[in-house]
């Protein structure tokens, strides 16, 4: 490449010969039309005596005439013009003064033609040289940018999993608040029927004090049949056994049922929570529901009604205690939607591929414009702090996972109305 | 120089007039073409021009021979001014022996001359010539127009340079033959450095300056 380059480069104002200026086939017609013109020969001849170009023949004998006239290169002699003819041939000499005129212009002429060629070649080798080392650098720097576009891309997936983390944390710890705030409902509901149950027990055991004192009386009494039984009346009076008689049966009956209580509270907070459940297993919609609805009455405030429709549906899809997480979070939106007065709607309808679960409130509603919003992480209408915004997205990823859908609309007679659709698994029909 | 050859005893040199476009670099050429004596130059060549403007170079040389016989041609190179033919400067500008460099002594042209001198400095340097030893004079030309910039200012500006400094109006032929004289000049000074041209070739600066610049016709 370099060899062949250094072929074609030229020095601007470097020198030139007539051979290279003159060449034979340009000239020699020229000299070809002066012999027509009479003229015997024509000789182009450098300095030194070497012949460029020659026409026509030396015949001495018939050459009586020569003419020699210099050329000139640059205005620098550089050879000469030989014309010779016949003795007495008039027009040898304007023929010879043409002819040279003529070389000289056609010399002139390449010699600007050559210089010109020259310099716009030393210009398109510059020129590409430029565009050489301009793509090279291009090159090199799409080459940077190609592995800036790399990492970029290796960057997004970075941070689209930090970012995925990100949330699968917050769902966590969302998931968590509802654990403890059905703990507190929990606690709330097994504090009434615990205090009494303690209250009756101790009633309890002084009544059983009383009665194992009558017990140990009747022994030591060695008297007569009468006196005892007078006494053992006296006895009996004095520790109020016909109060104890009728009061025992009651505590026991309310111990019992506060046992019960405790006991089905208990059993609700396993079923809501799914402790020994397994994923990938189906629920009963109707059982989640009203399961959710037992754990959750303490948090509703006290003028709130509920009212519950349900029909019965086959198992659906999903995990149990997810959906009543769903639920959890619906109805503690509702409650803060709807402070006083809240009046909350249940219900289930079906037909044969779908089943449709609402929860429907007395709220303001969702504006149309927020209804494609409200599913998103941490959107929220709410104060800066005073929800995480989490709700119903973790709401909206729950029944996802069951392969259902949730929409948003108008209640009847105003408010929110959540619908959510599950299909019916071919199995579970 | 762009050739030299001992057993030719020939030597070829290059001189560069440079300058910003519309300087009168080429009407200088013309005004030694007319002005010197026909024996001692050559043909002056003017390529090809579009609106009278030079897009490649016009070429004047000139002949001598020193006593010890030695040939030298002295040609003499004109560059487009245009800022967009700069890869022409710079391929005229390799292996210069000198430079003139051709001013607008016009006010409004003083930018132009800023820039064009940047243009030299940088080209120069670029094709491996020093700015510092090149024989180098700077021509202010147009001293015939009005509004220009005063002699007085000129000098006070270049002084620090401790290059020549020639007024011209080269469209009246005043000032060329001194601004060629100073420059072949400073030419002889830094050839006779390199070649012995008094002490070889017999041939004194002033013979030198005086040949080349012989006025034709007297």
């Amino acid at each position: 490449m370099n060899r062949h380059r250094e072929q074609i480069e030229y020095l601007v104002g470097q020198e030139h010969n007539l051979q290279e200026l003159l060449q034979s086939l340009e000239i020699r017609g020229l000299l070809h039309e002066a012999l027509s013109a009479g003229v015997l020969q024509v000789l182009i001849m450098l300095e030194d005596g070497s012949a460029v170009c020659s026409e026509g023949t030396q015949d001495s004998a018939a050459a009586g005439r020569e003419i020699r006239m210099p050329l000139s290169l640059e205005g620098e002699r550089v050879g000469h013009l030989l014309v010779r003819g016949r003795e007495g041939d008039a027009a040898l000499d304007a023929v010879a003064g043409i002819l040279r005129s003529a070389i000289s212009i056609v010399v002139h002429n390449n010699l600007k033609r050559m210089m010109t060629a020259e310099m716009h070649t030393s210009l398109v080798t510059s020129t590409y040289d430029e565009l050489l080392a301009k793509n090279l650098e291009l090159s090199a720097s799409e080459t940077r940018y190609k592995e800036l576009a790399q990492n970029l891309e290796v960057k997004v997936r970075e941070r689209t999993e930090e970012l995925g983390r990100a949330h699968a944390r917050l769902l966590q710890q969302e998931k968590l608040a509802s654990v403890g705030q059905l703990a507190a409902g929990v606690a709330h509901e097994i504090n009434n029927p615990i205090g009494f149950i303690n209250s009756n027990l101790a009633t309890l055991g002084k009544y059983v004090g009383r009665l194992l004192e009558m017990l140990d009386w009747y022994q030591q009494q060695t008297v007569s049949a009468d006196r005892l039984t007078d006494s053992a009346a006296l006895k009996a009076k004095e520790l109020k056994l016909e109060m104890v008689k009728g009061d025992v049966w009651d505590l026991l009956d309310q111990s019992l049922a506060g046992a019960e209580r405790v006991r089905k509270i208990v059993a609700d907070l396993k079923g809501v929570s799914h402790v020994d459940e397994v994923d990938g297993a189906t629920f009963d919609l109707r059982l989640e529901v009203e399961r959710t609805l037992s754990v959750m009455k303490a948090q509703l405030p006290a003028d709130a009604t509920v009212s519950c429709d349900l029909v019965d549906t086959p198992p659906l899809a999903g995990n149990g205690a997810l959906f009543c997480q769903a639920l959890v979070n619906m109805i503690q939106n509702a409650v803060q939607a709807v402070p006083s007065g809240l009046v909350l709607k249940l219900g289930s309808f079906r037909s044969s591929e779908k089943v449709r679960f609402f929860v429907a409130d007395n709220g303001s509603g969702v504006p149309e414009e927020l209804r494609s919003r409200i599913f998103d992480p941490f959107f929220s209408t709410r104060d800066v702090g005073a929800g995480t915004g989490m709700g119903l997205s973790v709401v909206y990823d729950i029944v996802k996972t069951c392969g259902g859908s949730i929409s948003v609309g108008d209640a009847p007679g105003g408010g929110a109305l959540f619908t959510i659709e599950f299909p019916i698994s071919r199995e579970g029909v | 120089m762009i050739e030299y050859s001992q057993s030719e005893n020939r030597m070829v040199l290059k001189l560069v007039y440079y300058g910003p476009a519309m300087s009168g670099k080429t009407t200088n050429l013309l005004t030694l073409h007319e002005l010197l004596a026909k024996d001692d130059r050559g043909d002056l060549m003017v390529l090809d021009t579009v609106d009278d403007r030079t897009i490649f170079f016009d070429l004047l040389p000139f002949f001598l021979v020193a006593p010890s016989g030695l040939k030298i041609k002295v040609k003499v190179f004109t560059v487009p001014g245009q800022v967009k033919h700069d890869a022409t400067r710079k391929a005229v500008l390799q292996r210069a022996d000198g430079v003139v460099f051709v001013a607008d002594s016009q006010i409004k042209e003083q930018v132009n001359n800023t820039n064009s001198f940047e243009n030299l400095e940088q080209n120069l340097s670029l094709v491996g010539i020093d700015i510092e030893t090149v024989p180098l004079v700077i021509q202010f030309n147009k001293r015939d127009l009005p509004e220009i910039i005063e002699a007085g200012e000129i000098d006070r500006l270049w002084s620090s340079s401790g290059l020549p400094v020639l007024f011209s109006s080269a469209i009246k032929g005043d000032g060329v033959v001194e601004t060629f004289a100073a420059i072949t000049g400073r030419l002889y000074e830094h050839l006779d450095e390199k070649f012995g041209l008094a002490a070889l070739h017999g041939l004194a600066k002033d013979a030198f300056v005086n040949q080349l610049c012989r006025i034709g016709g007297l």
